[in-house]
């Protein structure tokens, strides 16, 4: 059963968006994407019930991975060819050459036989996050793209094709993430690597077409090192399974790997990829920033947690993420384009999960786990909402975000639940940073890193939460019109988010502990880590429901004290202009009126992107050589 | 292990007494502050009789959500206090703490005043240079204990403050951001040496002011309290050490003019946060 609902959920998605792309007319294509959408996330859903079945799994289709596998460096050669990309028809060829290799190298004698794919706590939590968050934007986007093709440029592709390449993603990442054996993970790799290189490009402009190629070079180079790993595993005789990677901690393959990871999940230095990412409709963003892609990356370092678990490879992963950490948090301060402040705020939450699964503690694991589920859902919220205020206000610009309350309260209201998520307790994200803090305690470096980063989070979430939270005093809210597949979509994530501060408690039971008495059994240095994750778990009890109820009862109390009487306008320095349509109009010198504004601090010239990365980027190529110093030395 | 019915009555008395410590404290600061200016000063109690007028005076507001952060201002402040009272984790109050400050600048940020919204800007300017100090200073509990449990505080048997002094240090430019005292007061000022006086509280008014002013007490109480703690092997020492710490503020007080935000973070950045490293450098190295 497990098997045929695993298949259902990789082959389905592809199988709908070849009929998405084959359909006929608008509705048909609609009705598919429902579908697809619909049948993903009852069958991850349904999947969930089968927990106690973890395990591998054995597919005897050998001829079908390797055919994948060439398909996609065939597509990578052809793009490179096509659209005159030297370096990616460059890395193309690279692959095709180490694939060639890797089809006639004889393989060393496994001890077992290793499975195809293997289910276990890690792969259905990241199977659940890509089908139902995914399924979700994929609902979205249905809304989205009718308003896009007005609006957007004249030269995108077709919808057909937009659609296809979103529906069959979840597939592939659903594969990515189910993979053991490096025949299907390095297929599935390359086909997300695709598929989000079409997607970025659809509008077909010039800047869309520049990120498209700099993401595909990015990621194709990101492939290769995965391919020079496995390459390297099989010359050493360490197999093509990522399970006996891990048992025999065989770091050179494992290093390789982790580099692939840190490409997909655009940490420093590979940032540029996912910034330019950015041009494309908002549905891509929201796709490759939390359900997809990105999370492939983290996903990746978190399998091999085991792998380099107590080396010292391990304690340079964690200061490569704590330092994409604490640099992507400051770029993040000085950004007031509201898009490009999320792009860095995933970046940084990646950095900060993957210094979590480098601590090879339980704890920290624990961390990581938490990180990547409430980011997932969280991130996928704020840019659906990103994209519905951008398309409503025609701005990404922060500061152009003032009033938004007026305009459009049900998005403002439930963006701000996202802000909110990912700054307070009780949601999960900032439960994930405190877990996260406590267990970088023996890692000096990265934990200063971490402490810098979260202030600096801290900073660029307020500033944004006080420009939306503006209100004026007198209330007329017009509620946006938006189509129901968009509000439907934001309204069941947004709610999803408030609840997800409640979900801590059962991950913890069902699946981080089960899942990290595998992974860490117990020694003397995770003992005490292993102390203090039974104690990070008695407190989500009371404390976590007192702060739910302070803040309903905080909601409560206000709403006793509403009286239109008191409503007054704000102090100017001056006399406020009674008939102005706007609050903040005061009488200035000579009866003339003025207004009073105030912008945010944004320090561009200590955050600004050219100062930051001027440092970040050398210190990042650093740590990552030296990553692989420390194993040859 | 306690019982729930024994720490929920320590919980309820904590909620009750901190505040009262913090007026207290506050109005014995200001006699203080006028004995140092050669004046007499208000009454002991002037901060109780003052928040008494507030609370009879006509609420009058800008908009109805900026209630809502004086509210969760005020409770959060208050579950920090009794989480630390119940000897939870310290990091995790330190994040509750933060949400109150949180709280108290978005609300300044919800109206459109300039002047609350430069408060609360400095109050962020304020966040990010004390919150990393604050937490490298429960990371030197711990080094030190073993544990973050607040309730494990004096679980070294020796007072904290002969472990941590450079710790103990940087705090005390920490709790003059705090306690809102010169050259820190840039976000609310009593006085019009920072440019704006009350940036953050500028458009709340009576009832509403009230709330925050009782936040502020016990604000007050858990600096003190955590100032104490740095001696907690002996309460009567401890108390000691936070009084005299608390004369030394009064006294910078009245010493210091004002300043930007840019000199605070820079300094901040860089004395408060380089006296916590070198502190831990030591505990690391033991």
């Amino acid at each position: 059963m497990v098997t045929w609902l695993l298949l259902l959920l990789i082959a389905g998605p592809i199988l709908f968006g070849f009929g998405i792309l084959l359909a006929p007319g608008r509705d048909v294509r609609v009705g598919l994407t429902l579908t697809a959408a619909g049948v993903t996330a009852a069958a991850a859903l349904y999947l969930s019930r089968w927990g106690p079945a973890y395990g591998g799994i054995f597919v005897p289709a050998h001829g079908l991975p390797i055919l994948l596998d060439w398909l996609m460096i065939a597509a990578v050669i052809a793009i490179g060819w096509t659209s005159r990309h030297t370096p990616v028809l460059i890395m193309g060829v690279v692959q095709a050459c180490i694939g060639l290799v890797l089809e006639f190298h004889p393989r060393a004698p496994q001890a077992a036989p290793q499975p195809e794919f293997l289910f276990d706590q890690l792969s259905l939590m990241l199977v659940l996050i890509t089908s139902v968050v995914g399924a979700l934007v994929l609902v979205y986007a249905i809304g989205y793209m009718d308003r896009h093709e007005h609006h957007g440029p004249h030269s995108q592709a077709s919808q057909g094709q937009f659609f296809f390449f979103l529906t069959a993603f979840l597939g592939a990442m659903n594969g990515l993430v189910l993979a053991n054996d490096l025949r299907w993970l390095s297929a599935f790799w390359e086909a997300t690597t695709l598929c989000s290189y079409f997607l970025i490009g659809h509008d077909r402009t010039p800047e869309a077409n520049q990120s498209a190629r700099r993401a595909i070079i990015i990621n194709v180079f990101g492939g290769m090192i995965l391919q020079a790993g496995w390459l390297v595993s099989v010359l050493n005789g360490n197999g093509d399974s990522l399970i006996a990677f891990n048992q025999a901690q065989a770091l050179i393959p494992v290093a390789f790997l982790v580099v692939a990871a840190l490409t997909k999940s655009a940490q420093l230095p590979f940032q540029s990829w996912l910034l330019g990412a950015m041009l494309a409709p908002t549905p891509v963003s929201a796709l490759l920033h939390s359900s997809t892609m990105v999370n492939a990356g983290v996903y990746l370092v978190m399998r091999m947690a085991p792998g380099f678990g107590g080396t010292r490879l391990a304690t340079v992963i964690a200061m490569a993420g704590a330092f994409t950490f604490m640099a992507t948090s400051a770029l993040a301060v000085g950004q007031s384009n509201g898009k490009k402040v999320l792009a860095y705020s995933t970046i940084a939450n990646l950095g900060l999960i993957i210094t979590c699964a480098g601590m090879s503690t339980p704890l920290g694991y624990a961390a990581a786990f938490l990180l990547i589920v409430f980011h997932a859902i969280t991130k996928g919220l704020l840019f659906i909402c990103m994209g519905t205020i951008e398309q409503a206000i025609g701005s990404r610009d922060i500061e152009d975000m003032h009033g938004l309350m007026n305009k459009m309260p049900f998005t403002t209201v439930i963006a701000i639940v996202g802000m909110v998520a990912m700054l307070m307790p009780p949601f999960g994200v900032l439960l994930g940073k405190w877990i996260a803090l406590e267990s970088a305690v023996y890692l000096p470096v990265v934990m200063l890193l971490v402490i810098l980063g979260s202030a600096l989070t801290v900073v660029f979430w307020s500033k944004w939460l006080g420009r939306i939270v503006t209100v004026s005093y007198h209330q007329k809210y017009e509620m946006e019109d938006l189509p129901p597949v968009m509000s439907g979509s934001m309204l069941t994530l947004g709610i999803a988010t408030l609840l997800s501060g409640f979900l801590a408690y059962p991950l913890f039971e069902n699946f981080i502990k089960p899942l990290a008495r595998v992974l860490y059994p117990l020694s003397s240095r995770t003992d005490a880590s292993w102390k203090m994750l039974e104690m990070t778990e008695s407190f989500m009890t009371w404390p976590i429901y007192a702060l739910a109820i302070l803040l309903v009862g905080s909601l409560l109390l206000t709403l006793m004290a509403v009286d239109e009487n008191r409503l007054r306008k704000p102090f100017l320095c001056g006399e406020n202009i009674s008939d102005s349509a706007l609050s903040y109009e005061f009488r200035s010198i000579m009866d003339r009126g003025e207004v009073a504004m105030m912008r945010s601090y944004y320090f561009s010239s200590i955050f600004g992107e050219e100062n930051v990365s001027a440092w970040a980027n050398p210190v990042a190529v650093a740590l990552i050589l030296s990553l692989f110093g420390v194993i040859a030395i | 292990m306690m019982s729930t019915m024994n720490q929920l009555l320590i919980a309820l008395f904590a909620v009750v007494l901190a505040p009262a410590v913090g007026a207290l404290l506050q109005g014995i600061d200001r006699r203080i502050n006028a004995r140092m200016q050669s004046r007499v000063g208000p009454p002991l109690l002037q901060p109780v009789y003052d928040v008494l007028k507030l609370l009879g005076k006509e609420g009058v507001i800008l908009n109805r959500t900026q209630v809502l952060y004086a509210w969760i201002h005020l409770a959060f402040l208050m579950l920090a206090t009794v989480l630390l009272v119940l000897g939870q984790d310290m990091i995790m109050t330190l994040l509750v703490v933060a949400v109150s400050t949180i709280a108290l600048i978005l609300g300044g940020m919800c109206v459109r005043s300039p002047y609350s919204r430069i408060g609360s800007s400095r109050e962020i300017m304020q966040m990010l240079s004390y919150e990393p100090i604050l937490v490298l200073l429960v990371i030197g509990i711990f080094m030190t204990n073993g544990s973050f449990m607040a309730r494990d505080i004096s679980l070294a048997g020796k007072p904290l403050l002969l472990t941590l002094p450079l710790i103990f240090l940087a705090f005390l430019l920490v709790t003059a951001i705090k306690l809102k005292k010169s050259p820190f007061d840039l976000a609310t000022s009593h006085h019009g040496h920072q440019e704006i006086v009350k940036g953050i509280t500028i458009e709340y008014a009576g009832p509403y002011l009230a709330i925050l002013e009782v936040a502020h007490w016990y604000e007050t109480a858990l600096v003190f309290l955590v100032l104490a703690a740095f001696w907690a092997t002996n309460w009567v020492v401890g108390i000691s050490l936070a009084i005299i710490a608390f004369v030394i503020e009064i006294l910078f007080d009245n010493l210091c003019a004002r300043l930007t935000y840019q000199w605070m973070l820079a300094h901040m950045w860089t004395v408060g946060l380089g006296l916590s490293v070198t502190n831990l450098v030591w505990l690391y190295w033991k």
